[in-house]
C-alpha cells in the first residue's frame, strides 16, 4: 500500500467507527423516547451544525489542496522517458535507462483511446497514475527511490483486453 | 389534500415504474453475479469482451434502470403524499417517461449482449469507434441511440416534476409567477418569505430536492445528448471525430448530476417517510433550505471531480480541476444538514421499527458510509491513490445499494400496502432481506474498498492474481447477497398476486402485518441464525478451498486453442509493407524493418521463433500483444509470418 493509502486506510476506519456509533446511539435511543418534545431546540442548533460541518470542509480543504499533483517539475537533472499507450500495449521509451535518485519526466500520450498510466512496484504497491488523452501529452514527475522491476497497468478502461495491456521496465541502481 | 382521482393516477405511475425497475434489477443484478463470478472461478471464466458487455449492461442497468428509475417512480407517489397531484401536461411527461426508459433500456441490453458493445457505461469517447473488431458501428449507432432514449426519459421526467411541483394550488403560492412558484419549491419561502410567499403553509420539504434534481437533470442532459446524437452520425460516417477532452467533460458535466437522481429523490422519500415512522414532524431548521439552494448549483459545477487525473499540457483542465475540489465539499452540505435533520427525528422518538422502517434506517447508514468515502475521492491529494481503483467501486456500490437501494426496498415494504391495497406477504422474509442485504452488502462491498485501497484496477476481466485471494472470499457472500434478493422478489411478488388478503393501516398510515401472517416465533429466529451461520461457514470453504488449490498451483491454465489451418508460405515483400502497417514495430524490434520497440519480445535473435507460434500469437494475440485475426486476412498474416521469419536475425 502506499502512503496516501495508508492515511485514508485510517482516516476512513476512524470515521466508519465513530459514523457506526452514532447509528448505533440513535437506533437505541428508540427504547426510551421523550416525554416532553425537544424538536424544536434540535431544529435550532442545525444551524451550528452547519457552521460544524463548514469549519470541518475548509479545514480538509486547506490540510489537501496543496497536494494535488498537477504542473510538477522535475528540474534540469532529469531522466526524459516518453510513453504512448495504444490498444493494447504499452511504448516505455527510455533510450538512455532509467536510474533511481534521480528525477524522471514521464510524458505520457496516447494514439487512438483514453487511457489510464499507473505505476507500479513488482509488489504491486500503485505509486503514480494518470489519465492519457489521445492526442494530447500529460507529464508525470517520480523520482524512483529503489533499483528494480516496475509495472505499468492500464488504469483507464479502453476494451476488451484492457487487463491485458501491462508493461514492465528496470530501474537500474544510482 | 388531493382528490382520489388524482392519487389514482399517481399510484399507478409509481406502479408501473417500480414493476418495470424491479424486473431490472432482476436481471442485471444477475449480471453482476456473474460479473463477480467469472473474475474469482477461472472454470467459470466468460470471454473478455462479453465480460465487458455484461459490465456495460449491468452499470447502465441497475443504475439507471433499476435504482434511478425506481425513486423517479416514487418520486410521484410522494408528491401525491403531501399534495401535489400529477396531471396534464406533466402526466403526459411521466408517461412518457415509462416508455422511454423501457425501450432505451431494451436496447442497451440488445446492444451489449448480443451485439457486443462493451465500452463500459460511461463509453468514453472515442472508445466506441475503436472496438478492436468486438463490436461495429452499428452497435455503437444503436447503443448511443439507445441511451439517447434513456436520457431522454432522464429530461421528460424532470418536466414532468417541475410542472407537478409548481402547481400553485398545492403550493399555496400567493404569486402566480411560474419563478416566483419554482422558487417556493426549492425551498425560499423559508429563507425569503415575503418574496415566495405561501398562505398559509410553507413547502414541505419532500417537495424541495425533487424541485433541485427537475432543474439540474435538465441542464445536465442536454450536452450529453449532443454527444450521443454525434455519436450516432459518426457512426454513419456523416460527420468526423469530436474534441476528445470536450467529450470526456460533457460526459462527466452528465455523469455527476445524475448519481443525485438516485440520491435526491430518495431524500425526499426519507423525509416523507421517516417522520411517519417517528410520530414526529422532521426536525429542520430554515438553515435546510440554504443546503439545497447551494445544491442546485454547485450539483452542475462539479462534474471534473471525476476526471481530477486529466490535465494534459496546454489545457485548462488542471485549473478546472482544482476549483472543483472547494465545489464539491459544498455538496456535502445538503447531505450532512439531512442526516442531521433525519436522525434527530428518529433520535428517541416512538419510531416503530418494522422491516421497512429498518431498511430506512441502514439506508441513512448506507449514506453515511458511503458519503463518507465519497470525501476521500473529492480530495485530489487522496484521489490519486485510489481513482479507477475497486475504492471507486465499492463507493458507489455502497451508495447505490446500500443507500439507494434499501431505500427502495424500505419504501416497498412501507408502500406496497397503500400502493395495491394488499397486505404484505411476509414480514419475516422481509426481516431476512433487509438485514442480510446490510450485512452482507457491506461486507462485499467493504472488501472491495480495501483491493481498491491496496492497488487493485476497476474493469478488469482477469484481475493481477495477488488479489485472487480476496476476490474468492467475496463470491461466496455476492451469492448470499443474491439469494437474499431472491425473497424480496418473492415477497412482492406473493404481496401483489394478494396472498395475504387486504392490508389495514394503524394510526400513523403503517402498514400492519398481515392478518393470519406468522410473525417470528423463537425456534424459527433460532433455526434462521443456525442455517445462515451453515450457509457462510460452507461459503467460507469453499472459497477457502479454491484459494488453496490455487496456491498449490492445481488449477489448469485456461489456453486458447490456436488455428493455424491454411498458412500457406507467404509472401514477405507484401509481408513487409503490412508489418509497418499494422504498427508492429510499435511493439517489437527487428532491424530489417527499421523498428525498435522494446514492449514486447525482440524479434531478431529470437530463438522461439516458428511458423505455428508466430501465426498463433499475430492471429490470438498474448498478454498485451493485441489479436490481428479480426483485422487481418489469414493470407495477410501469412505474409507477416513469412517476412518476419526471414527477415528476423
Amino acid at each position: 500500500m502506499s502512503q496516501t493509502a495508508i492515511i485514508i486506510t485510517v482516516a476512513y476506519g476512524i470515521a466508519v467507527v465513530i459514523g457506526s456509533a452514532i447509528s448505533i446511539a440513535i437506533w437505541r435511543s428508540t427504547t426510551r423516547p421523550l416525554q416532553e418534545d425537544r424538536t424544536w431546540a434540535w431544529s435550532r442548533r442545525e444551524s451550528a451544525w452547519l457552521i460544524v460541518v463548514l469549519l470541518a470542509l475548509f479545514a480538509l480543504l486547506m490540510g489537501t489542496i496543496f497536494y494535488v499533483p498537477y504542473g510538477e517539475s522535475a528540474g534540469p537533472n532529469k531522466q526524459v522517458v516518453r510513453v504512448t499507450g495504444v490498444q493494447y500495449a504499452w511504448a516505455v521509451d527510455a533510450p538512455a535507462g532509467i536510474r533511481a535518485g534521480t528525477p524522471v519526466e514521464f510524458l505520457v500520450t496516447s494514439t487512438d483511446v483514453n487511457h489510464g498510466f499507473g505505476l507500479y512496484t513488482s509488489g504491486g504497491t500503485l505509486l503514480r497514475q494518470l489519465q492519457v488523452v489521445p492526442g494530447k501529452t500529460q507529464t508525470l514527475v517520480h523520482t524512483f527511490t529503489k533499483p528494480g522491476v516496475y509495472e505499468v497497468l492500464c488504469l483507464e478502461f479502453c476494451g476488451a483486453k484492457h487487463h491485458a495491456m501491462v508493461a514492465t521496465f528496470e530501474v537500474k541502481p544510482a | 389534500m388531493i382528490d382520489d382521482g388524482a392519487r389514482a393516477v399517481a399510484r399507478r405511475l409509481t406502479l408501473q415504474y417500480l414493476g418495470a425497475s424491479t424486473a431490472i434489477l432482476a436481471a442485471s443484478g444477475l449480471l453482476g453475479v456473474l460479473l463477480r463470478w467469472s473474475q474469482a472461478v477461472p472454470q467459470a471464466r466468460v470471454g473478455d469482451n462479453f465480460w465487458y458487455a455484461m459490465m456495460t449492461a449491468h452499470g447502465l442497468g441497475t443504475f439507471v434502470g433499476w435504482a434511478a428509475f425506481a425513486v423517479m417512480g416514487l418520486s410521484w407517489w410522494i408528491l401525491a403524499g403531501v399534495g401535489f397531484p400529477t396531471r396534464g401536461f406533466g402526466l403526459v411527461m411521466a408517461r412518457a417517461t415509462w416508455w422511454l426508459m423501457v425501450v432505451g433500456v431494451a436496447g442497451v441490453v440488445v446492444t451489449t449482449l448480443i451485439m457486443g458493445f462493451g465500452a463500459s457505461w460511461v463509453f468514453l469517447y472515442p472508445l466506441p469507434f475503436f472496438g478492436s473488431g468486438e463490436w461495429g458501428a452499428w452497435a455503437t449507432g444503436l447503443f448511443s441511440f439507445s441511451v439517447l432514449l434513456a436520457g431522454l426519459a432522464i429530461v421528460t421526467w424532470c418536466f414532468g416534476i417541475l410542472h407537478t411541483v409548481a402547481n400553485r394550488e398545492a403550493l399555496h403560492a400567493v404569486s402566480a409567477n411560474v419563478f416566483r412558484r419554482l422558487g417556493i419549491s426549492l425551498g425560499w419561502g423559508y429563507l425569503m418569505p415575503r418574496t415566495f410567499a405561501t398562505n398559509p403553509k410553507p413547502v414541505p420539504y419532500a417537495v424541495i430536492p425533487l424541485a433541485v434534481i427537475g432543474i439540474d437533470m435538465i441542464i445536465a442532459t442536454l450536452p450529453l445528448a449532443g454527444l450521443l446524437v454525434w455519436q450516432i452520425l459518426e457512426s454513419a460516417g456523416w460527420v468526423g471525430s469530436a474534441d476528445i477532452l470536450l467529450a470526456k467533460n460533457i460526459l462527466w458535466w452528465f455523469g455527476h448530476p445524475v448519481v443525485y437522481l438516485l440520491l435526491f429523490p430518495a431524500v425526499a422519500a426519507y423525509y416523507w417517510l421517516i417522520p411517519r415512522y417517528a410520530g414526529r414532524d422532521l426536525v429542520a431548521g430554515h438553515v435546510i433550505a440554504i443546503a439545497w439552494t447551494v445544491a442546485v448549483i454547485a450539483n452542475v459545477l462539479v462534474w471534473a471531480h471525476h476526471i481530477y487525473l486529466d490535465y494534459p499540457d496546454g489545457t485548462l483542465q488542471a485549473q478546472i480541476n482544482t476549483a472543483m475540489q472547494p465545489m464539491t465539499f459544498s455538496l456535502v452540505l445538503p447531505s450532512a444538514l439531512s442526516l442531521y435533520s433525519l436522525g434527530f427525528t428518529i433520535y428517541r422518538s416512538r419510531f416503530r421499527w418494522t422491516p421497512a422502517s429498518t431498511a430506512l434506517f441502514f439506508g441513512l447508514v448506507g449514506w453515511l458510509l458511503s458519503g463518507l468515502s465519497g470525501v476521500v475521492n473529492a480530495t485530489i491529494a487522496l484521489d490519486v491513490a485510489v481513482h479507477n481503483t475497486l475504492w471507486i467501486v465499492g463507493h458507489f456500490h455502497h451508495m447505490a445499494m446500500l443507500n439507494i437501494g434499501l431505500l427502495i426496498f424500505g419504501a416497498a415494504y412501507a408502500l406496497l400496502p397503500e400502493l395495491t391495497g394488499k397486505a404484505l406477504y411476509s414480514e419475516r422474509m422481509a426481516w431476512v432481506h433487509v438485514w442480510t442485504t446490510f450485512v452482507v452488502g457491506m461486507l462485499v462491498f467493504g472488501l472491495w474498498l480495501v483491493q481498491g485501497l491496496d492497488g487493485a484496477p476497476r474493469r478488469f476481466s482477469v484481475l493481477p492474481s495477488s488479489y485472487d485471494t480476496i476476490t474468492r472470499i467475496s463470491l461466496p457472500l455476492v451469492f448470499v447477497l443474491a439469494a437474499a434478493q431472491l425473497l424480496f422478489f418473492w415477497n412482492v411478488f406473493q404481496t401483489v398476486r394478494g396472498k395475504a388478503g387486504v392490508a389495514t393501516f394503524d394510526e400513523r398510515g403503517i402498514p400492519e402485518p398481515a392478518k393470519g401472517g406468522r410473525g417470528w416465533s423463537a425456534p424459527a429466529a433460532e433455526a434462521g441464525l443456525v442455517l445462515a451461520a451453515l450457509v457462510l461457514a460452507f461459503a467460507f470453504a469453499v472459497g477457502g478451498y479454491l484459494v488453496g488449490r490455487e496456491r498449490a498451483g492445481g488449477v489448469a491454465t485456461v489456453t486458447v486453442p490456436t488455428e493455424t489451418g491454411g498458412a500457406a508460405a507467404g509472401d514477405p515483400a507484401r509481408g513487409k509493407e503490412l508489418f509497418a502497417s499494422s504498427g508492429c514495430g510499435g511493439c517489437h524490434a527487428l532491424a530489417d524493418a527499421g523498428a525498435a520497440g522494446n514492449v514486447g519480445p525482440s524479434l531478431d535473435g529470437n530463438p522461439r521463433l516458428t511458423e505455428e507460434l508466430v501465426v498463433a500469437r499475430v492471429t490470438n494475440g498474448l498478454r498485451a500483444m493485441p489479436a490481428f485475426g479480426d483485422r487481418l486476412s489469414e493470407e495477410d498474416i501469412a505474409d507477416v509470418t513469412a517476412y518476419v521469419l526471414q527477415s528476423a536475425k
